[in-house]
């Protein structure tokens, strides 16, 4: 184990070095995750206002407020792209020098994804700060809600980079990955809670988003830290709920690593 | 320019099956965004006076001029920002033709088409949803504003392009592009003043999106200012003339990557 770890370390350095070189370009990248969730809650603000009672989907504008600026949040930390890449990795080659490697492929995707997320830090920190200063979110954040929705912030940077790895593993087998990409983007975005919060959604999707991760990658963390999800119980289950499939996928991905290198020594051999 | 287009075309024959998953993402596409105007519309009566037939009239033109950007604008900048960083613009510069206009029309992503057809098609329903016909005075309008629109694109790009004879790694600079354009789904009502000031007259995107749906339905509902149209065509000759000198200034101080 600790080698693995010393490894990961030595990736980690190195990635944050290569970001800090392309720093121009990794600012670029983050700048997309402030302007879809403003775009986003200047449209609700106006949806909310366009109704009578000041509401849309049991929100007011402060609501909207907070529940976007904390979506910009948790879409930033759980930004993952190896669904754009390993298609292309595998495509040219790059992946076959990683798999000689003693140390799993997964763990420099890991590095370089933390890596982006500490050098982008500077950047964000101060833009989610003129956000929330513009657009004066309503909280009602309890010490306990606060607590229990940063965990479940990091619960959804975990789940977001293993599932996205694991859908990623597609690509063994159907070496043009684009139009997966978006299926799984576009089910982030509207299942997940980006698009609009869940409660705007009809009862029976509802009840998928309930059944798929999305949710718990997206609107579960937003709802609690914003104050919104006001029983402990709930909030433990959900914290569970995302444990779970985290669990799920880690052994998801540990079956289907196995089979997928076997068949890719199959394509180049 | 034809010859052009027939190779792009011969290009895609050549690969059929990709030809069917990238209409099908097309769709998809749409299908999102349709998706999307519904979620709204059942949350709310209106987005600061437009109903739910006006965003279908936008939902159309945004996927016209995205279509239209990815089918000749994109391909092409991407090109040129490609052979200036590898030196080979050289060779584009030394024939007897004006190279801003060769390096506008090389390449065509002719099945880009698709989009652009969809997007007609969705502005066209939104509109007879609305008044009930589509009048024929505000097509010509609309297809004026459309074309301004894209004037105003392609003229953003080529300063974008130009800006890589100084700066050579902006590769992302598309991705900024994308971002801003983002902005452009929904009418630019639902933003602050100040922001609504910043998307016409610093980022015209009011005019490429908001403005000629707008023009199309002809309702106060929208918004959108009377004199749009001669506002639209006086900034796309602005900045056509903006560009096309940015780029021979570019030209001058370009002294080739070889040297």
């Amino acid at each position: 184990m600790t080698h693995v770890v010393r490894a990961f370390l030595a990736y980690l350095r190195a990635a944050i070095g290569v970001m800090f070189q392309y720093r121009g370009e990794i600012l670029l990248w983050a700048i997309w995750g402030l302007i879809n969730p403003a775009v986003l809650y200047a449209m609700w603000s106006s949806a909310a206002e366009g109704n009578p009672g000041g509401e849309a989907a049991g929100f007011t504008r402060g609501q909207f407020a907070a529940y976007y600026f904390i979506i910009m949040i948790v879409g930033h930390l759980a930004t993952a792209w190896d669904v754009y890449e390993m298609g292309y990795m595998i495509r040219t080659g790059k992946l076959s020098p990683l798999l000689l490697r003693p140390i799993l492929p997964i763990w420099k995707s890991l590095a370089e994804n933390v890596a982006y997320k500490i050098a982008t830090l500077l950047f964000v920190v101060p833009m989610w700060c003129i956000f929330a200063w513009l657009v004066t979110p309503t909280f009602d954040t309890a010490m306990w809600q606060f607590g229990l929705g940063a965990a479940a912030v990091l619960l959804a940077a975990a789940l977001n980079f293993i599932l996205g790895y694991v859908v990623s593993l597609v690509a063994f087998w159907v070496t043009k990955l684009d139009a997966l990409g978006e299926v799984y983007f576009g089910l982030g975005m509207f299942l997940g809670g980006r698009f609009a919060p869940l409660d705007a959604l009809p009862e029976p999707v509802r009840w998928i988003a309930d059944g798929l991760p999305f949710r718990w990658m997206f609107a579960f963390p937003a709802e609690l830290l914003m104050g919104r999800i006001t029983s402990q119980t709930e909030a433990l289950a959900g914290i569970g709920i995302q444990a779970a499939w985290i669990v799920c996928i880690i052994v998801a991905f540990k079956i289907l690593w196995t089979v997928a290198v076997k068949r890719h020594a199959a394509v180049s051999g | 320019m034809m010859l052009f287009a027939r190779v792009s075309v011969q290009n895609i024959a050549a690969y059929r099956f990709d030809l069917v998953v990238r209409i099908g993402v097309s769709l998809m596409h749409i299908a999102a965004e349709l998706l999307g105007v519904w979620i709204i519309f059942t949350n709310t009566q209106t987005l600061k006076g437009w109903q739910w037939q006006h965003m279908l009239v936008l939902v159309g033109v945004y996927r016209i001029i995205a279509g239209g950007i990815r089918m000749s604008i994109v391909p092409n900048m991407r090109k040129v920002l490609e052979e200036i960083r590898e030196g080979t613009l050289d060779f584009v510069l030394l024939r007897p033709v004006n190279a801003q206009l060769l390096v506008s029309i090389r390449e065509f992503v002719v099945w880009r088409v698709a989009d652009v057809l969809i997007g007609m098609a969705v502005a066209a329903v939104g509109c007879v949803e609305l008044i009930g016909h589509i009048p024929v005075v505000s097509a010509l309008i609309f297809s004026l504003m459309l074309a301004a629109g894209f004037v105003i694109v392609y003229s953003v790009w080529l300063m974008l392009a130009t800006l890589c004879f100084w700066f050579v790694r902006i590769q992302n600079i598309e991705m900024v592009f994308w971002n801003v354009f983002e902005a452009g789904r929904f009418p630019i009502v639902i933003y602050r003043p100040w922001v609504q000031w910043l998307l016409t007259f610093v980022v015209p995107l009011a005019f490429i999106t908001t403005f000629p749906a707008g023009a199309l339905l002809g309702d106060p509902a929208t918004q959108i200012p009377v004199m749009a149209p001669v506002y639209a065509v006086g900034m796309a000759m602005v900045l056509l003339l903006l560009s096309g000198w940015f780029w021979r200034f570019g030209l001058r101080h370009y002294s080739g990557a070889s040297a």
